[in-house]
């Protein structure tokens, strides 16, 4: 009976480990593309953040896996094993989809934020340019 | 045979070997913001870097080591593994808030020194 636990949590820590690494590994793959047009193809720093994002989505979805890893049922039969297990992998599965759009999101919102800097500033010293041209001549 | 050293011994090596191997990459990869913090005056920013790095090994492994005193008493083996993956994903997690605050402070500064250096120039 403990022997079943303990079966459990090791076939929980591969499947949890591997589609961690697989979905990260997928997500961030693409990502620099996002971090290349976000930074106006500064290489070196693009990639420093591709990398930071990396880590801080390996840590937050590692740390969780293992934080919901604790089996609390005192008496546990092969079924009851497979049911548990199905539930801890698969609502850590819509987790990690969750987790997935935030990255996208933030992505998304430093591309505009940076497309809006990029416009922004520019609008008024022309106008203002202008407006000084004018009043010259 | 007590399990619960045995819990402290596997819990020490995997985080303080994932503490390190954080540490090494964020100080690696957060370099250039803290080059470009400093404008440009790169010595000012390594220094900066290493203190900064020091303390973090400071706080985390202090956390750590601080979470022997806070053990369940542990009977058997699946709850050696169940009590040493509750405590290391905590302290991942708190890891990973942190480190979401610095990408987030590092933002806001990186923000308010190009308007200020746009304003100046």
């Amino acid at each position: 009976m403990k022997n079943l636990i303990v079966t459990a949590y090791l076939v929980y820590l591969p499947i949890v480990m591997l589609l961690t690494y697989y979905v990260a590994h997928q997500l961030f793959k693409n990502s620099i593309v996002y971090m290349k047009d976000i930074f106006n193809g500064r290489e070196e720093i693009a990639k420093a953040t591709n990398t930071l994002f990396k880590i801080g989505f390996y840590l937050m979805n590692l740390g969780f896996a293992l934080y919901i890893l604790k089996i609390t049922a005192e008496k546990i039969n092969t079924q009851g094993a497979i049911e548990i297990l199905s539930m801890k992998v698969g609502g850590f599965s819509i987790y990690l989809g969750v987790m997935l759009f935030l990255n996208m999101y933030l992505f998304f919102r430093g591309k505009r934020v940076a497309r809006e800097k990029d416009w922004w500033p520019r609008f008024p010293i022309k106008l203002s340019s202008f407006v000084i041209i004018l009043i010259w001549s | 045979m007590n399990y619960n050293i045995f819990c402290y011994i596997i819990y020490s090596i995997i985080t303080i070997y994932i503490i390190i191997w954080v540490g090494k990459l964020f100080h690696r990869n957060g370099r250039v913001f803290i080059v470009k913090l400093f404008n440009d005056n790169s010595s000012l920013a390594d220094t900066t870097n290493n203190i900064i790095l020091v303390a973090y090994y400071l706080f985390n492994i202090g956390y750590a080591v601080i979470q022997f005193s806070f053990w369940e008493q542990v009977t058997n083996a699946g709850q050696l593994i169940s009590s040493v993956s509750n405590k290391t994903g905590i302290l991942i997690l708190i890891l990973a808030a942190t480190h979401y605050c610095n990408i987030f402070i590092i933002y806001t500064l990186s923000k308010k020194s190009t308007f200020i250096t746009s304003k100046t120039s």
